[in-house]
């Protein structure tokens, strides 16, 4: 089917908002189809933020033709979060009727038109490191300003596959099946820990001590079992050569929604326990139940034995041949 | 004929000897699954998950039952406490703190029996729901509002501390409160 301007290829907008630029970087990477694939054969990139060889006033008219004119005829990517405060002034993408065009309109007049929404990169999808407390600018996901559902593709960065595979299964079959966090199974489906190549040294208890070691990084803090992705079947840097694990290092839980509050310190098991004033390890909460438990109950003791309750228990309940037995060791200790 | 009273009747009691092991066998799996060290008497990640799963399933067999029967009984009304028993918490709380002498004779169970195994439910309800959604991916819906599945694991990890902490205090109470008592939970009669 041809656009309203003759065009027969899909059409993508591709939107940066508060992000560092690491999906596009790492799109670029994809391999089989790879960037130039998708650009000269498969679909239209009409307009991307980091590749666009014109700026100002050429650039977003782009944007506003393709609002205007391509209703339902393009898909949305954008890469990065959504800041809100001040009406989303601390993320502008450029200047219309000279007047700043803050992503968070941005986001809301073209998600409106587009036929997909789809999110690249744990920002977008989830409020990633640009929504990480303190939050100033008080950022959030692409779906919290959207009253349309969003397709998540998350990472830290995304690994170019997923993306290229959610646009080409969308170009060519539609909507893939999501998860409940609107991520494509096909790439999520599964744990990290459940794929990982060291499982086996998992299972028989042979863990790294420090990253570096090539063991099992569980004990350093691997977010493996709780993150959704097939980084250790797919691999990473385009050629599929490596994945953090692989280089010894562990998994930092990038895909997952809570990234990355959830997921500091990176290179403990759980989270720290944040009070007013204090940070306490979840080792050091455990150790600290343990102790007042301990201490607890050692003093009741104490004093069920120092007001006779203790001894009063014993002689009440214990029957009488034993009684007597006992009278008699104690007899024979004295 | 047995004259006496029974405490405890013999469904009461063999459930009980299912989930108490098997809770117990769960917080020395588990916290070798959060940490693992020999010091919680395993060797190998392999035979931690698989005691954990063995128990697992038995806890929430065993509870489920617990519960039905708890219901059909109406046996649950001596346990969950009530407007009373919370009036009655300074009076036990003095006595406890070795504040007053007086020891205050319960139909059952005293306040802090009553606060303890409600609370002992409540915190294997939160094991059950955060643990199998650890789990099965499917049931990772009903823990959404906890927002991500290492805050999951957290949940799971601090309700564990709190279930160990509440049954160290339970095993400490029945073995030197009273002795009488103690036998029933194996005879059904004090
Ligand atoms: S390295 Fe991480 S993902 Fe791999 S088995 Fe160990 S804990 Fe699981």
């Amino acid at each position: 089917m041809a656009n309203m301007d003759g065009s027969t290829k899909p059409l993508i907008i591709w939107l940066g908002t508060n992000t560092c630029a690491g999906d596009m970087l790492s799109f670029l990477n994809a391999k089989d189809p790879g960037y130039e694939e998708l650009i000269s054969s498969i679909a239209e990139l009409r307009f991307d933020y980091l590749l666009s060889a014109s700026e100002g006033s050429d650039a977003i008219n782009v944007l506003d033709d393709l609002q205007k004119n391509h209703k339902a005829a393009y898909i949305l990517v954008v890469e990065g979060s959504i800041p809100t405060r001040s009406n989303g002034l601390y993320s502008v993408i450029g200047y219309r009727n000279g007047k700043a065009w803050t992503a968070l309109q941005a986001v809301r007049e073209l998600g409106a038109a587009a036929r997909y929404v789809v999110a690249a990169g744990t920002c977008a999808a989830f409020g990633g490191i640009y929504a990480a407390a303190p939050n100033p600018s008080e950022c959030v996901s692409l779906q919290a300003v959207l009253d349309r559902k969003v397709i998540n593709v998350p990472g830290c960065p995304i690994n170019p596959e997923w993306m290229m595979g959610t646009l080409n299964h969308l170009i060519q079959y539609g909507e893939p099946a999501l998860d409940d966090d609107n991520r494509p199974k096909l790439f999520y489906g599964e744990t990290i820990h459940n794929l990982c190549q060291r499982r086996d040294y998992f299972d028989n208890s042979i863990f790294a001590a420090k990253p570096g070691e090539p063991w099992c990084m569980y004990k350093i803090g691997c977010k493996g079992p709780v993150t959704y992705a097939d980084c250790p079947v797919r691999q990473w840097n385009g050629e599929h050569l490596s994945w953090p694990v692989k280089a010894n290092t562990p998994c930092i839980g990038c895909a997952s929604p809570e990234f990355s509050d959830g997921s500091v310190p990176f290179f403990e098991h759980l989270p720290d326990v944040k009070l007013p004033g204090i940070k306490v390890t979840a080792n050091r909460v455990g150790q600290l139940t343990g102790v007042v438990t301990a201490l607890g109950i050692g003093a009741h003791l104490i004093g069920s034995i120092l007001t006779g309750r203790f001894a009063e228990t014993l002689k009440k309940d214990l029957p009488r041949g034993s009684k007597l037995k006992l009278r008699q060791r104690l007899k024979k200790i004295h | 004929m047995n004259w006496k009273k029974q405490r405890h009747s013999g469904t009461v009691r063999l459930l009980h000897w299912v989930y108490a092991p098997a809770v117990l066998a769960l917080i020395f799996s588990g916290l070798y699954i959060h940490s693992p060290s020999h010091a919680f008497g395993f060797k190998r990640m392999d035979s931690a998950r698989k005691t954990h799963a063995v128990a697992q399933f038995l806890l929430l067999n065993s509870y489920v039952a617990r519960v039905c029967y708890g219901m059909k009984d109406k046996n649950y009304k001596e346990i969950i406490p009530n407007r009373k028993t919370l009036k009655a918490i300074p009076k036990f709380l003095k006595y406890e703190f070795f504040l007053s002498e007086k020891k205050t004779k319960y139909p059952k169970y005293n306040p802090g029996q009553k606060i303890l195994i409600t609370s002992l439910a409540g915190l294997t309800l939160v094991q059950m729901i955060t643990g199998m959604a650890l789990y099965f991916k499917p049931l990772q819906r009903a823990v959404k509002p906890a927002g991500g599945l290492n805050r999951v694991r957290w949940l799971h990890y601090l309700a564990a501390l709190m279930t160990a902490s509440s049954v160290s205090v339970h095993l400490y109470f029945t073995l030197t409160n009273s002795l009488k008592k103690l036998k029933s939970i194996f005879t059904g009669y004090a």
